[in-house]
């Protein structure tokens, strides 16, 4: 299940609905905002393009790792320090592929989702620079 | 025919969020942005560089990447929406 949303996640609740009667590991990875100096940080998406292309990595990472269930979920909007960013939750039989899984879901949505972090700092605002070659 | 240009991040803020544009049968996806461009240098100055669109300019076109250097082959069809946007940074 992938979701943008401005809303705050229930972590509990995702970590609840992975499982499975067959689940032997849960991981999760929680990004959240750091303190860089910054007042807040500004995420924007092109939805339209961002959920298709998180639903072509869930299915990528569920087939490659034999994931058991798959659940991102991405905020929007302005946040705050210590504010929650990125929330993905996988389950499968062994920690091994859970393990893996998880991270490269969120290598992949760092890679190529069309979503964009702006840190608003005293002095004025910079878009964060991307790390990873886009073509 | 009518084009959709959506532009995300610093584009936006020099393009806009969205604008519907009227541009003749034929047109590639990098003439659409030489006309969105034509009225704003700030906008111009963030997609060119000369002829030449930036190397950091990343496209879309119907929610499919398109790659830069072939933006000028890449004719359009009505109705289409065209995306613009420097580089990802999500996670």
């Amino acid at each position: 299940m992938i979701t943008i949303t401005r809303d705050d996640v229930d972590i509990a609740a995702e970590i609840e609905a992975a499982k499975r009667d067959t689940t032997g590991a849960v991981v999760t990875f929680l990004g959240t905002v750091r303190d860089d100096g910054i007042e807040a940080l500004e995420i924007e998406a092109y939805e339209d393009a961002s959920l298709p292309e998180m639903q072509r990595i869930e299915q990528e990472a569920i087939v490659k790792f034999n994931l058991q269930s798959v659940n991102i979920i991405h905020r929007v909007g302005s946040l705050r320090i210590r504010d929650n960013i990125l929330l993905i939750v996988v389950s499968g039989g062994h920690r091994q592929e859970a393990f893996a899984g998880c991270e490269y879901i969120l290598e992949r949505i760092k890679q190529s989702v069309p979503i964009w972090k702006k840190e608003v700092r005293k002095d004025g605002s910079i878009w964060v620079e991307e790390e990873h070659p886009q073509e | 025919m009518k084009v959709r240009l959506k532009a995300f991040a610093r584009f936006r803020e020099v393009m806009g969020s969205e604008q519907d544009l009227e541009v003749p049968e034929g047109t590639s996806l990098k003439g659409v942005l030489v006309l969105a461009a034509e009225g704003s240098d700030k906008a111009r100055e963030a997609l060119f560089s000369g002829d030449d669109l930036k190397e950091y300019v990343v496209l879309m076109r119907n929610r499919k990447r398109v790659v830069r250097a072939d933006a000028d082959r890449e004719i359009l069809s009505d109705g289409d929406e065209v995306a613009v946007f420097p580089p990802v940074a999500g996670g």
